[in-house]
């Protein structure tokens, strides 16, 4: 393994950045071809959701809100994986983010564009969702500006535009630079991708300046639209839900289980890819303290959020947090606990412990525990009967349960297709360089 | 006509810009190309930008109009809203934001495009040089009587080899 990598030889750190995309082994095939498969069901089980309609999803009064909604918003977390912690590294100019900021960033892209469309999914008459877009229907009337549903609209609409230009100007020079020797299509490709980059120092004086705008500005969207997301819920007068500091909370949540998706996508490139060279044990030593911080600032909102309810005893609340902690929910509740916060804790903040495989383990923990602590968030709120008579349960169909599992197999699918079109990693930023001016 | 001369070290490069400088040339007579971004201290090759104006710019246009448009979209049709204001500034705040921040987005990426060159050649009739790794070449744009004595000053700072195209 190399200690410095930026030491290397540049031809050398092309050539080893530039393979992986004109060669595709067996296991790459399958892979897409299986998530492919995944998807094609994921899509027929939406067809049958949308020939007969929202009937064939476990949804049913007072539980209106269900599977579609907790990926919705399990994948607008993931999204902060990238922009967010690229945007973060970059603005502070932290040199080890070189590896790893195009990965975050591809993360954001397609964890967008997925969860961007389960409210749609979700309305179940899909072919409605123009109504959102502002525009007066046949009596003059426009869209109630006043709902959350229309908040969402433009945060992620703002996100995604957003995100795809932070990701497309860096890979400008990059695809400039690949315009040159490949095949045919990928060379027409890439030649109109670049936009004609020469190289020059306007280019670059250019290209650096817009990243670091759009890194400030994407801060700013990134967290407004964990917050709107947040609103979603906090806007209603519904128990545990109608909370101030709802916003936040989901922002740490999102950022948490973007760091623990970028670990995962980072050691499954380093072993596919072949790229030990360049993703060294230091990336995810530096990955695994932050998300052992996000560990610890996750389970500080988590305590402040079920202390309030417990010590308020409001009984319409109290009756949540009891299915949450000693009901029906309470063992999703404590596991969510311990691969949340237990085992980070143990793995990535004991030094001797902490290790790429340890870092890859408690990640697959914190995916788990943040989706659960997303249905621990929809689901419990919607059953608890807030009338005697309304008593109810929610169990997710196979069409809901088909979806979610084709929107990760969506998410693989399109990041394997990325990583063979696109160098993973930003080959201009890696020049190399010494390691005192990495310090 | 153009000179294009390659160089292997940055401090060689300073060396050519101050002295090309002082010889009358301006920045706009000079560009430099690399595989990697090069940074030089303030004062060797400014490129002044107003990117950051256009962001600001651009924020300000779409978050006015997206608010305006709520605005008069709400107040085209007045629904019953229970004594509760037609538009408030609270719930219009986060469309407001959200556009404000999509202007800016834009702006800054319309102004990349622009500043940069990428959708507004300065100079399409000028060579642009082939580079290779770890090499910069510096195009310099003189009268070709004066030529010669760019050369020169090219050659004393260390360039590799300069060439003349018309």
């Amino acid at each position: 393994m190399a200690e410095h990598p930026e030491l290397l030889p540049y031809g050398i750190i092309r050539e080893d950045l530039f393979r992986p995309l004109s060669r595709a082994g067996r296991k790459w095939w399958f892979t897409v071809a299986v998530c492919f498969l995944l998807v094609l069901a994921g899509l027929a089980a939406w067809g049958v959701q949308l020939r007969d309609g929202l009937g064939v999803t476990g949804l049913n009064r007072p539980v209106f809100w269900g599977l579609y909604i907790v990926d919705f918003v399990f994948w607008i977390g993931i999204s902060h994986a990238g922009t967010l912690i690229s945007a973060i590294l970059r603005l502070t100019d932290a040199a080890w983010r070189k590896p790893v900021t195009r990965a975050a960033e591809a993360i954001t892209l397609f964890a967008l564009m997925i969860g961007g469309l389960f409210p749609i999914i979700h309305l179940g008459r899909a072919w409605f969702f123009y109504w959102l877009i502002p525009y007066p229907n046949a009596r003059l009337m426009w869209p109630n500006f006043r709902s959350p549903l229309v908040w969402d609209l433009t945060a992620i609409v703002t996100y995604v535009t957003g995100s795809a230009i932070y990701l497309y100007l860096p890979l400008i020079p990059d695809m400039a630079q690949l315009g040159a020797h490949n095949k045919p299509w990928r060379r027409k490709l890439y030649r109109a991708l670049s936009l004609g980059w020469t190289g020059s120092d306007r280019e670059w004086h250019a290209l650096e300046m817009a990243m670091k705008l759009n890194a400030v500005i994407i801060l700013a969207v990134a967290i407004s639209v964990h917050t709107v997301v947040a609103w979603d819920f906090s806007m209603s007068i519904a128990p545990t839900w109608h909370s101030s500091i709802f916003g936040p909370y989901f922002v740490v949540g999102a950022i948490f289980s973007g760091i623990g998706a970028l670990i995962i996508v980072m050691a499954t490139l380093r072993h596919t890819l072949h790229l030990e060279n360049y993703l060294i044990k230091r990336h995810f030593d530096n990955m695994s303290k932050l998300m052992l911080t996000m560990s610890l600032l996750w389970f500080y909102f988590t305590m402040s959020e079920h202390i309030t309810i417990w010590y308020g005893n409001e009984p319409k609340e109290m009756a949540v947090f009891g299915q949450r902690t000693r009901g029906d929910y309470a063992f999703w509740f404590w596991t969510m606990v311990v691969v949340n916060f237990v085992i980070p804790v143990i793995l990535l903040g004991i030094k001797k412990l902490r290790s790429i495989k340890t870092a890859v383990i408690a990640s697959v923990g914190v995916l788990i525990g943040m989706w659960l602590e997303r249905y621990l968030i929809v689901i419990p709120t919607l059953v608890t009967p807030r009338l005697a008579s309304a008593t109810s349960f929610y169990s997710p169909s196979w069409v809901e349960l088909m979806i979610t599992v084709a929107t990760f197999a969506a998410m693989i699918m399109l990041y394997l297709l990325f990583a063979r079109l696109f160098p993973i990693i930003a080959v201009w930023e890696y020049k190399p360089h010494s390691p005192e001016e990495e310090d | 006509m153009f000179l294009i001369s390659e160089f292997r070290s940055k401090d060689a490069l300073v060396v050519a810009l101050l002295a090309l400088k002082k010889a009358g040339l301006t920045p706009n007579d000079l560009a430099i190309f690399s595989e990697e971004p090069i940074e030089f201290r303030k004062g060797i090759l400014d490129r002044p930008s107003h990117m950051s104006k256009a962001a600001v710019a651009g924020a300000v246009c779409l978050g006015t109009a997206a608010t305006s448009f709520v605005y008069y979209a709400q107040h085209n049709y007045e629904i019953v809203t229970g004594g509760m204001p037609i538009f408030s500034f609270w719930a219009t705040g986060i469309i407001t934001y959200e556009m404000t921040m999509l202007g800016a987005i834009f702006a800054t990426f319309f102004w990349f495009l622009w500043e940069s060159g990428l959708i507004r050649k300065r100079d399409p009739a000028a060579p642009v040089p082939n580079i290779g790794p770890a090499s910069m070449s510096l195009r310099v744009r003189c009268e070709t009587g004066r030529a010669d004595t760019f050369v020169e000053i090219l050659r004393a700072a260390g360039c590799i080899k300069t060439e003349r195209v018309k």
